[in-house]
């Protein structure tokens, strides 16, 4: 590509050559030896005097274009600019060209800086955000002992004394909200941890029937009492890399959610485990309302609920879904969520095979 | 030491002594109300230094033992108790709402604690832990 500085030298070069050619030619056609040598030394000078004005054109140019690119180059590393030496004896254009980029230079630096520093602030108070549910749901943690504590002595009647069925009814429904209540504070607790990238996990090779047995095993008898169809079918057992405590946690959260969206009565509910090269993948399949695919970009967000109907109550923090994402993607694996509306929903998550041999590990299958 | 046994429900129980070291008065009292319906002897302390005093000059078949608490913490009991030899260090349950990291775990293990629970815990796990701890 060319160069301004060449582009100058090309024409002026030229213009200056052709200047002397005229009057070199003159000089040698012209009759009157005097008229022919003055008019070549006027063809000299103009020539040279071109020559000179290319030069002190191209440096007027080219300088102060190269110091600019420079600056821009510069601004763009590092969002700002020195103070630049061109001066108001520079050509005119190019002085403001200068100037309105040092004034928009300031502006963009400015709120650049500000947009820099509203950044830090925030991640500070989302930091400090985190740090203060912790450290209240921690504070929360402890007054729910003494509840919980006192409604199981208030219903060991042989210890306390006997108590009627209303008072009996009255302790339930506070076991029922003291245990709701726990739920919720260590979801928050789970949810802060995964978002302080704190969550501790202890990875162990595991069957991969195993973690669906213990799962149906887990969710079985209330199932059943809820009138649920709840079915188990792994077709692969592979050894897993996981962490068994908090995928069990994952498989509740899902198969809870999977209870809440299915009819009593008619509702089925499948969980297993299918082979996926290097992964295994888990599934809780439901014949529920299913989601609608706009909700269904959402529902791994914190705090989001899918809207079920009116009829239905809102239940839980909003918090599941978001804690099994965390719990997976700490694990090395990914969730995702197939949905047909009043059809159902299938919820897959990933977790890699263990790839050391199985041979020399104890499986822990107890 | 007393070396009581009770009976309880018709089954012969070893009465158990058990010390409990944790700010919370709500916690200390529901917690030493069932030991003691449980015919288990009790000893509260709602303070770490009188607990660190308790633990010298008495013996105890289990103690439940608070981590945080204010001015001396259940770290710093630990810190004073700890032995060359885990096996001669009383036996102790932390209970505790802080979140205990895994590593922490291991080290209270390798320190020879008995074991370290989570509030809010399940009263009969409680009774289950301190009988198991006790022998």
């Amino acid at each position: 590509m060319l160069k301004i500085k060449q582009a100058l030298f090309l024409i002026f070069g030229i213009t200056s050559f052709i200047i002397f050619y005229i009057g070199f030619l003159n000089y040698i056609t012209t009759e009157d030896k005097i008229i022919g040598i003055g008019i070549l030394a006027f063809s000299i000078i103009a020539s040279l005097g071109t020559i000179v004005a290319t030069f002190y054109i191209s440096n007027n140019i080219t300088k102060p274009v190269e110091s600019l690119a420079r600056r821009m180059n510069e601004f763009s590393k590092t969002n700002t600019i020195q103070k630049a030496s061109i001066t108001d004896k520079e050509f005119q254009e190019l002085y403001s060209l200068h100037k309105d980029f040092e004034d928009m230079a300031g502006k963009v630096g400015h709120s650049l800086e500000k947009e820099k520093q509203l950044n830090l602030e925030l991640q500070e108070i989302d930091t400090r955000k985190s740090e203060f549910m912790s450290m209240i749901s921690h504070e929360l943690k402890t007054p729910i002992m003494p509840i919980k504590g006192y409604v199981q002595l208030l219903k060991k009647q042989e210890l306390m004394g006997s108590l009627n069925e209303k008072q009996l009814d009255a302790l339930n429904e506070i076991q029922i909200s003291a245990s709701k209540l726990e739920k919720l504070i260590q979801d928050i607790l789970i949810a802060q941890k995964i978002e302080l990238g704190k969550l501790s996990v202890e990875q162990n090779i595991f069957e991969s029937g195993y973690i669906v047995e213990n799962a149906f095993k887990a969710f079985s008898p209330i199932c059943q009492s809820s009138g649920i169809d709840f079915k188990m079918s792994s077709a692969v057992s592979d050894n897993v890399y996981t962490d068994s405590d908090r995928i069990a946690q994952v498989f509740s959260n899902l198969i809870t959610n999977a209870m809440s969206f299915v009819s009593p009565g008619t509702g089925k509910i499948e969980i297993g485990a299918l082979d996926n090269a290097d992964f295994v993948t888990f599934f809780v399949k439901d014949n529920g309302i299913g989601i609608s695919e706009d909700q269904q970009k959402n529902i791994f967000k914190k705090f989001y609920q899918v809207d079920t109907s009116s009829t239905r109550k809102k239940e839980g923090s909003g918090l599941g879904l978001s804690i099994c994402e965390g719990i997976i993607k700490t694990l090395g694996g990914k969730i995702w969520v197939k949905s047909t509306l009043n059809e159902g929903t299938v919820f897959f998550f990933d977790l890699p095979k263990a790839k050391i041999p199985v041979e020399s590990f104890q499986i822990n299958s107890n | 030491m007393s070396r009581l046994f009770s009976r309880s429900n018709g089954v012969s129980e070893k009465r158990l002594n058990i010390l409990i070291i944790d700010d919370n008065e709500q916690i200390t009292k529901m917690i030493s109300s069932f030991l003691d319906m449980s015919n288990h002897e009790c000893t509260v302390v709602n303070e770490g230094k009188e607990g660190l005093e308790s633990i010298k000059t008495k013996q105890y078949d289990s103690i439940i033992l608070d981590l945080a608490m204010p001015e001396y913490d259940g770290y710093k009991i630990l810190e004073t108790l700890k032995t060359e030899d885990p096996t001669q260090l009383p036996k102790i349950i932390i209970l505790t709402a802080s979140n205990i990291p895994l590593d922490t775990v291991r080290r209270f293990k390798e320190l020879g604690i008995a074991s370290c629970l989570q509030k809010p815990v399940d009263i009969d796990q409680l009774l289950t832990k301190i009988k198991a701890v006790a022998g």
